[in-house]
């Protein structure tokens, strides 16, 4: 019996225990469901209902012309959920979308048969099928087999987004800039926009659907910045500059254009070379490096001396065999013996280290502040404040440094021991052009909200008056010398005028590396008479078996350029040189209005026309073109005078 | 069979509204756009009423199958699945990190959800055997090795929540005269590791010092000479305490520890560690009253919950047939875990009766730490809700177990 009732007990035991146990989760679930519900409902609400960005669209970035330099387009991934596809629609399919995507991305089909086996037999929801795809394809891949049953059935994931595209590619990459940097960086505040806001809810996994008609909050589209750039001369100033460092093989270079008057900065190039030797866009070295510029900062230390009247351009200097002695270091010219007597003014032209220190040594070594304070009062020793960032800044030594040595004085006389920054050089020679008016270089011209004028920049900012204008005015005659009979005769030119100084700098001399480097420059402005633009010219590390002298790896990117723009810029008053490439251009567009009326059904003979007239004309009669090459066209792969086929594609070849 | 074949139809009607509402959670937990239909076979819903189908097929089995068969053949069935468990270290397929999986194709199944029938079996087996006494520790040892030999196999897998579930055998094992020292061991223990890793070992220690304390004090006069008895188990709870400690911080992992301390409530963390039991509650408490109503839950529909469909769709039911659909559940359990208690006690062999007894405690537990998991008074352990979460290993396994039950229960009158 007591057995029995034990085992009664027992059973009571268990029993009670579980019921003990629900009658607790029941408890719980009446608290957690029906005291405290309205919690958990809106903590549910919250988790449905999300705020999305809707990111604006950013402005563009326009030349000072209205060529684009970097809009917005959108790109997209292409991927697969290869499980979601039922096993009918990937046997079917599988076949005609692989030989699709095989012609769409120029791959052999059944390497996408392969990979997309693969992704199914491992059960893979997101296989990466295309990587940054454009609009276009994006509308073909979303019609291919399979694709086309959509997200669910078909397994077709595409994912958007926004990526600036540069329609200039890598010419002038830098100044155009990526993110912080560069012109995208400086001008972000107009081309950013707002962001808007909608709510959705949250309807399955990875779907929201939005929660009524309006949004939030509307996004703002971004303005657009034009930009002083003008792609013709940035294309230009590209050019030259590659050509010249892939002659010399230099380590890096820069140019930068800038209109005399008012500081804009026209075109702005800057190319390094990679381990392959080519050359792309890898920093903005004009607005960043702050390097010892050398000769080219003779300029600056003269009108120093000058404005201070230490010394007149007709004194006269004994160059002492070319060698002068500071404290047991030589200061030498580069000709060697030296030029021997000869006047200051003769000594800029012909670049004499010698002259440069004696002068400044005799005139400013009691006062060497003076001279510091000179050339800090003319700006030398300030940023500039550009709006894009990264800009270097320069320096002066100041006699209380504690490297201030007496050689300090002697050098600084020809650039050596200050730095400054390529920009910073040009913006004191265009200040020289501009009869000592230094005017700030401008990146920006204005800012348009699609067609309202938001803001203009036309005034120039004028930064302070650097010198008299008889002292840029005697500079000025011996910067034009110096094309003309000075360092820098190899780039003279009958046909238009142009001033400037040349710059070689050794950048290596405190180490112990064995081959000398040096710095190579050009600065200066054309046309000598009414300064128009100034331009800089900086190569740095050339081949030093090829060449370094500022006059010979320098020099002729100055000329180029100056060349090039000199004959796209309408004073035809002077030139008449211009006008025969007008009446080539008329003709050749008489030729192809000829052309164009007489061939309507068949090919006509393109041999001879320029390959850009070539090709509207061939297009608009219905064929594909293939150019390769630029110029005149030399071959045409279909016999004039036969007829137009529709689609038939011809190719055309030039000089 | 003849006349005396006589299924406890009750049971049988309780297992078949737990597996339709269980389906009809699973539909509205996996339902998305590209469903075609009730019996779309690419959907997890479609899939889980093909399961529901088979398992028809095996209740059929079941049923036919001579209830002396599962007698005799106990041993060999239990010895049968340990093979297969052990199997699984050679030829196991890993799902989600636990390598508790045969793969036949496309389709898997998971040993340890038949291992628990398999060792109920074994255990009744060996104990309804007459030469057999519970009091005695030797056999009472060997009763522990046939249940401890699957959790051991299973836990390195690893799914320590599978081999948890064999703590339901205690129930049997109690009912069947197990000395109730076991109990009030089992029970200290547990109050011990909960609370070392709530307040400390240090309390702990003063805690077990204090009622050692107060026992002596109220036995002073009868028991003094039992003192050094006092000293030792409480030296023990103490050092228990200390291991509880050392174990917590140096042989869990990370996640095992914040699992812990979540449910005790030392850490809030409804994005990281805590996600899943924070978004089931969610679910379950917005559900309100009376619920959002069939395929109308929003936590559901949007996929917060992670698992919905297999370990955690009571959330479902809490958020969409609301308390009442909830309490409405676990009445339903807990009326089909009396009503196998009261099979079990009319049982009139000691096989039947502890086999009644173990299918009970393994329903129980498993609802218990489903459940408790899923409202979060209990660490994330996986384990599903019987009959309800989707899954045919899970699902053929309770029907296995359950339908085994009724088989003897039928022919209670034959032996």
């Amino acid at each position: 019996m007591t057995n029995e009732k034990q085992i009664t007990n027992r059973i009571i035991v268990v029993a009670s225990f579980m019921l003990i146990f629900a009658i607790g989760v029941g408890y719980k679930l009446f608290e957690i469901q029906v005291v405290e519900g309205e919690k958990y409902r809106d903590l549910s609400e919250k988790r449905i209902f999300k705020n999305f960005e809707i990111p604006a669209n950013r402005g563009n970035l326009y030349d000072s012309n209205g060529h684009l330099l970097a809009t917005s387009v959108p790109e997209y991934d292409i991927r697969f959920d290869a499980v979601t596809v039922s096993e009918e629609n990937f046997n079917k399919n599988l076949r005609p979308l692989a030989k699709a995507l095989g012609k769409l991305f120029n791959r052999p089909a059944s390497h996408y048969i392969n990979k997309l086996k693969e992704a199914r037999n491992t059960k893979n929801r997101y296989y990466l099928v295309a990587r940054g795809v454009s609009y276009t394809q994006y509308v073909q891949l979303r019609e291919f087999p399979m694709f086309n049953l959509g997200a669910f059935k078909g397994g077709f994931i595409a994912e958007q987004r926004t990526v600036r595209e540069l329609p200039l590619g890598k010419i002038g990459e830098r100044t155009v800039g990526r993110g912080q940097a560069g012109l995208e960086g400086a001008y972000n505040e107009y081309l950013q926009g707002k962001n808007g806001r909608r709510l959705k809810q949250k309807i399955a996994k990875g779907q929201w659907k939005p929660i009524g008609d309006a949004n939030e909050l509307e996004p703002q589209d971004g303005l657009d910045v034009y930009s002083t750039i003008d792609i013709n001369m940035q294309d230009v100033a590209h050019h030259a500059l590659l050509r010249q460092l892939e002659k010399y093989e230099a380590h890096h270079g820069t140019v930068v254009v800038m209109e005399t008057k008012t500081g804009e900065i026209k075109a702005m190039a800057n190319l390094a070379r990679t381990s392959l030797g080519t050359y792309y866009e890898k920093r903005n070295y004009a607005v960043w490096e702050a390097q010892e510029p050398g000769s080219t900062y003779k300029l600056m230390t003269l009108v120093a001396a000058l404005e201070d009247k230490v010394v007149d351009t007709s004194d006269v200097f004994d160059t002492d065999g070319g060698k002068v002695l500071y404290y047991d270091r030589a200061v030498r010219d580069s000709r060697f013996g030296g030029y021997g007597k000869i006047s200051v003014a003769r000594a800029f032209e012909v670049s004499s280290n010698t002259v440069f220190s004696k002068f400044i040594t005799q005139g400013y070594q009691h006062n060497p502040e003076k001279l510091v304070n000179r050339l800090s009062y003319m700006g030398l020793n300030d940023r500039i404040g550009l709006d894009i960032k990264g800009e270097g800044k320069p320096h002066i030594p100041h006699p209380d440094d504690t490297n201030w040595y007496g050689t300090t004085l002697p050098w600084m006389s020809f650039g050596y021991g200050v730095t400054i920054t390529p920009l910073q050089t040009l913006s004191f020679y265009n200040a020289i052009a501009n009869d000592g008016l230094m005017v700030k270089p401008r990146l920006i011209k204005q800012v348009k909200d699609k067609d309202r004028l938001v803001a203009h920049y036309q005034q120039p900012e004028v930064r302070n008056t650097i010198c008299s204008k008889e002292t840029a005015a005697k500079v000025k005659k011996l910067m034009e010398n110096t094309v003309k009979k000075g360092t820098a005769t190899n780039i003279y030119s009958k046909e238009f005028s142009m001033a400037g100084k040349t710059g070689t700098c050794l950048t290596n001399y405190g180490s112990k590396q064995k081959d000398k480097e040096y710095i190579a420059s050009f600065v200066g402005y054309f046309p000598a008479e009414q300064p128009k633009y100034s331009c800089i010219v900086v190569i740095t590390k050339p081949n030093r078996k090829l060449g370094y002298y500022g006059s010979t790896v320098a020099a002729p990117v100055f000329k180029e350029i100056a060349h090039a723009i000199h004959t796209d810029t309408p004073i035809t008053k002077e030139f008449e040189s211009l006008e025969v490439e007008n009446k080539k251009v008329k003709q050749a567009f008489e030729n192809y209005y000829a052309t164009a009326q007489k061939f309507k059904t068949k090919v006509p003979k393109v041999i001879g026309m320029p390959a850009m007239d070539a090709v509207a004309l061939l297009e608009n009669l219905g064929l594909r073109v293939v150019l390769k090459g630029t110029g005149e066209v030399k071959k045409q792969s279909l016999e004039a005078y036969t007829d137009v086929k529709p689609n038939q594609t011809i190719y055309l070849l030039t000089s | 069979m003849g006349k005396s074949f006589l299924p406890d139809w009750f049971t049988i009607f309780l297992y078949l509204i737990l597996v339709l509402f269980g389906w009809v959670n699973i539909y509205s937990a996996s339902l998305n756009d590209a469903a075609t239909g009730f019996f779309d076979m690419n959907q997890i819903y479609g899939k889980q009423a093909l399961w529901i189908g088979l398992s028809l097929v095996l209740i059929v089995i079941m049923l036919s199958l001579e209830a002396k068969f599962y007698y005799r053949f106990s041993s060999i069935i239990y010895l049968v699945s340990l093979l297969s468990l052990l199997g699984l270290f050679i030829f196991g397929k890993t799902i989600s990190g636990a390598t508790s999986w045969y793969s036949f194709g496309s389709f898997s199944l998971q040993p340890s959800e038949f291992a628990k029938a398999a060792t109920a079996l074994a255990l009744a087996k060996y104990l309804s055997d007459i030469q057999i006494n519970i009091k005695s520790f030797k056999n009472q040892l060997s009763a522990f090795l046939i249940i401890i030999l699957p959790a051991l196999i299973i836990i390195p897998q690893p799914d320590p929540g599978s081999a948890l579930v064999y703590l339901a055998f205690f129930f049997p094992l109690y009912r069947e005269g197990l000395s109730g020292l076991y109990l009030i061991l089992g029970f200290s223990l547990l109050f011990i590791f909960v609370f070392t890793l709530a307040v400390g070992s240090l309390w702990v220690s003063v805690g077990v010092l204090a009622i050692a304390l107060l026992i002596l004090f109220f036995n002073r006069k009868k028991k003094r000479k039992h003192i050094s008895r006092y000293v030792f188990l409480g030296g023990l709870a103490i050092l228990f305490s200390l291991s509880v400690n050392y174990i917590f911080e140096n042989v869990f992992e990370q996640r095992h520890r914040d699992r812990f301390n979540l449910v005790l409530g030392k850490e809030v963390d409804s994005k990281g560690i805590g996600y899943n039991t924070d978004q089931s509650e969610i679910a379950i408490g917005s559900g309100g009253l009376w619920g959002k109503g069939w395929t109308k839950g929003t936590q559901t529909k949007g996929g917060f919950v992670p698992e919905q469909h297999t370990d955690y769709i009571f959330s479902t039911v809490g958020e969409e047939w609301g308390f009442v659909g909830s309490a409405t559940l676990t009445l339903l359990f807990v009326i089909l875990i009396i009503r196998l208690i009261v099979l079990a006690e009319r049982q009139k062999n000691q096989f039947s009766r502890i086999y009644g007894y173990s299918v009970a405690g393994i329903l129980f537990i498993h609802f218990a730490i489903n459940v408790a998991m899923v409202i979060g008074i209990f660490p994330t352990v996986g384990i599903p809700l019987p009959f309800f979460s989707y899954g045919g290993s899970s699902l053929w396994g309770f029907t296995v177990l359950l339908f085994i039950f009724i088989r003897l229960d039928a022919a209670r009158q034959e032996i």
